[in-house]
């Protein structure tokens, strides 16, 4: 059990998550059903996407805080088209084009121009927004086709199509990681001069990570549109900072270099969670924000004190010398 | 003449229009060890960036196999079969020993586990492939370094001071490995300051100096006095111990079953104005030891007394406030500030001590006082430290030391990465230190450097107190200690 927490961090908010679930259960009847799991699945998809598209790019050690603007420039891109009667596979193609290129966008000024990552998507976060709202001047985006609002509708076994495209992300994403050139981003962030000195591509591997975020985003503004039906000023305005939050959370470091896929989900879904919680225990909404982030800072102090625990037992494993005659060749694996 | 593996030709250098090679000629052919040497700064390491694809020379050609390298950089020179070992290890942290060895193959890491794991078994270490590297000490990340060139196959293989972590014993067995891959027709590039390790395995030595090259010959033409003059003019050998000190029989620091994090019940005097070499093999808890000491690491059991007192400091500054002043091995990451000036580098132990508000003009002033004792070489004190060479960062690091007046100075491998000329100067401020009367507790697994330096040996093996020898016992019989209990904890 221990040697589990001390695998990951993602076990001790798995723990944390279920615990919360069944309390919540247990003050409101009726909360733990299927129907519940769904709808956690379903509430945070936009929140998903978003936090797969930047997992990437935080592993290489840089940061994308674009992800909610470019949620809103590709959904407008997405109601645009379609209003204007573009058909729907082809006005899908070109929302996530748009995505893809923003990504592009940041790729290049960090990747390229060497601009710093905070810098230069702080400065994409405005001019995407900017873009998008020059795009509508100023207006709202409604009357959305039904075609589009299906794709956000329950349909195979209580999931959206949306849904079921959020999963098949996920499951590559956790695939790729475990490939060769999965650990190529993983190392980049972990020491970038031993990666170049390794011959790796690093500045590919950089542009690439902030092309798949853009990528992701545009997936979510699609979500986004599917599920409420019209595209507000503001879609996708602060998102991107509860997905690094999510990510925090999940156990991914924001020096790059450490995270999972696991991670990532658990995250989110613990985000989720909480706030569609609130709702059946019949909180006021103005509430989620505050007991959000407390459950934030709960879990990493948890956390926190854990591996210190842990850390202080391995070591103490690493340097344990018996007597004189005691044999002890395999110092190093038991440090493991 | 056999095929030229890798040639530089008439490649030179220019960072911010000051040259740092002029037109150096270079050549590796297939089945021989070229030996490289050079000062600090000569541009050895430049020099063999540039072979790797890691820096663009300003002029000249540089060729692998036959073809230029084009374009200059590392994957592509890599996929020509050169690689270089850099000096300071690269590792990836969070990434297990394996990952960090096969991260850029053209497999994924578990296909090359039985390789890697019979590559570690050659080289005669013990190491954990699924350990994580932020775990390794820093003998084993340069292991990594070593295994990730071997398992590369590289025809062309340059090892930038390959041995400057490493133990008699593990030097031994790379040199066995080296001779093997110039058996099969490998060229090997082979960077070191220790005239004897060159020595025991090139056939040919180039020796740079100022950006040129002042010396090429086969080996066995070259004698020791040659090389050192070509090297840097004016020094013919490594000065000889001074004779005949008289030791003092006051105690400053004593020891007394004293354990902690990789090592027990050790038992230990230190004598004012003393040289205690501590030495023994990596591992052998030596470091830990001495950063126990001075409160980096917690103490399990046993009694330290300084000058009779009772001696225990929770954190490194209590020791500093006591006069124990320790200097760590790794200078990069736990000794300087790098981006920092030179002067606020040897007033950082004695930060407490300076007024509310700084005064420069006194602590430049300080800094010029140890640049003249020490022989520090640099523009100004603004410089940052980062932009000196090895042997004179160490000398910082000295001097920062020295302005905490210690009574009791620990040094950790203090002669790591540093050329001949500059290791005279630091064993000459050793000994100055020491008639002066500060006790000095050298760590190094140098043997030589060991015997060269110390009033008495201490050796370490497996976390315990194997022996004590007097000054001057010869390095069979420090070896003999530090190797004996090894091979028992092998049985």
């Amino acid at each position: 059990m221990l040697n589990w927490i001390a695998r990951d961090r993602v076990a001790t908010l798995l723990l944390v998550t279920i615990a919360v679930l069944l309390a919540v259960g247990v003050a409101a009847p009726g909360f733990l059903a299927p129907s519940t799991a769904s709808m956690i699945w379903s509430n945070g998809l936009v929140l998903m996407l978003i936090a797969l598209g930047v997992f990437p790019v935080i592993l290489t050690r840089n940061i994308d805080v674009s992800g909610g603007s470019v949620l809103g420039l590709s959904a407008v891109t997405l109601g645009l088209s379609l209003n204007a009667g573009i058909a729907m596979p082809i006005a899908i193609a070109m929302t996530l084009g748009a995505g893809l290129a923003a990504g592009a966008v940041n790729g290049v000024l960090v990747a390229v121009l060497g601009v710093p990552s905070i810098v230069a998507t702080l400065g994409t976060l405005g001019l995407f927004r900017g873009v998008m709202l020059i795009a509508t001047g100023g207006e709202w985006i409604e009357e959305l086709p039904e075609t589009l609002k299906a794709l956000g509708a329950k349909s195979l076994g209580g999931l959206s199509v949306m849904g079921i495209c959020t999963g098949l992300v996920i499951i590559a994403v956790w695939a790729f990681l475990r490939s060769r050139r999965g650990r190529w981003v993983m190392v980049v962030g972990d020491n970038r001069a031993a990666a170049r000195h390794l011959g790796l591509p690093v500045k590919r591997i950089e542009f690439l990570a902030f092309v798949w975020g853009g990528g992701m985003a545009a997936l979510a503004g699609v979500t986004f549109a599917a599920q409420i039906g019209f595209v507000p000023n503001q879609a996708g305005t602060g998102i991107e900072l509860r997905a690094i939050a999510a990510l925090v959370l999940g156990g991914i470091s924001l020096l790059g270099g450490v995270g999972s896929v696991a991670g990532v989900v658990i995250g989110v879904i613990f985000f989720t969670s909480i706030d569609t919680a609130l709702v059946f225990l019949k909180i006021p909404a103005y509430w989620n924000d505050l007991i959000g982030g407390a459950m934030l800072l709960t879990v990493l102090l948890i956390d926190g004190r854990l591996r210190i625990a842990l850390e202080a037992r391995d070591r103490a494993a690493r340097y344990h010398r018996g007597d004189a005659q005691a044999p002890q060749p395999k110092k190093l694996e038991d440090a493991a | 003449m056999k095929p030229a593996l890798a040639e530089l030709i008439s490649v030179s250098k220019n960072y911010a229009h000051i040259p740092v090679l002029k037109g150096v000629d270079f050549s590796v052919y297939a089945g021989e060890v070229h030996a490289l040497l050079g000062g600090n700064g000569a541009g050895k390491s430049t020099l063999m960036k540039i072979l790797a694809g890691l820096v663009t020379p300003t002029g000249g050609q540089v060729r692998i196999g036959g073809k230029a390298l084009s374009p200059a950089t590392p994957s592509q020179a890599q996929a020509m079969g050169l690689y270089l070992v850099p000096q300071e290890a690269h590792i990836f942290p969070n990434q297990s020993v394996l990952e960090n060895v096969c991260v850029g193959l053209p497999q994924a890491a578990s296909a090359y586990r039985s390789r890697v794991k019979d590559l570690i078994a050659r080289l005669g270490v013990t190491l954990g492939l699924d350990t994580k590297a932020a775990t390794l000490e820093i003998a084993d990340r340069q292991i990594v370094e070593i295994l990730r060139g071997l398992i590369r196959d590289a025809k062309v293989l340059i090892l930038d001071e390959p041995t400057s972590a490493l133990t008699p014993l593990e030097v031994e067995t790379l040199f066995t490995r080296m001779r093997a891959l110039r058996e099969s027709g490998h060229g090997l590039v082979f960077i070191s300051h220790k005239l004897h390790e060159l020595r025991a395995v090139s056939d040919r030595i180039t020796v740079l100096r100022d950006g040129h090259v002042v010396h090429s010959e086969a080996m066995e033409d070259s004698t020791d006095a040659e090389i050192l003059a070509a090297m840097s003019p004016g020094v013919t050998a490594l000065s000889d111990r001074v004779a005949g000190k008289i030791a003092s029989e006051e105690k400053v620091l004593s020891l007394s079953h004293l354990s902690g994090e990789g090592f027990v019940d050790i038992s230990l005097d230190v004598h004012r104005g003393e040289v205690l070499g501590l030495t023994g093999v990596v591992g052998a808890g030596r470091t830990e030891l001495a950063e126990t000491l001075i409160g980096l690491r917690p103490r399990a059991g046993g009694d330290v007394m300084l000058e009779g007192r009772p001696f225990r400091a929770a954190k490194p500054s209590d020791a500093v406030k006591q006069g124990v002043v320790h200097l760590s091995e790794d200078r990069q990451q736990y000794g300087l500030f790098l981006e920092a000036p030179l002067y606020w580098n040897t007033s950082s132990f004695v930060y407490e001590q300076l007024p509310f508000f700084l005064r420069p003009a006194r602590e430049q002033k300080r800094f010029e006082t140890y640049r003249k004792s020490l022989g520090i070489k640099c523009a100004s004190p603004d410089q940052p430290v980062g932009s000196l060479s090895g042997g004179n960062q160490q000398k910082v690091l000295l001097s920062k030391c020295l302005a905490a007046e210690p009574k009791l100075l620990i040094l950790d491998e203090p002669t790591r990465g540093v050329d001949v000329g500059a290791r005279n100067d630091i064993y000459r401020i050793i000994e100055d230190l020491a008639a002066t009367g500060t006790s000095v507790i050298v760590i190094s697994s140098d043997f030589d450097e060991v015997v060269r330096l110390s009033d008495r040996i201490a050796v370490m093996a497996g976390g315990h107190l194997a022996g004590e020898l007097p000054a001057g016992a010869s390095t069979d019989a420090i070896g003999q200690l530090a190797f004996e209990s090894k091979e028992t904890l092998h049985a």
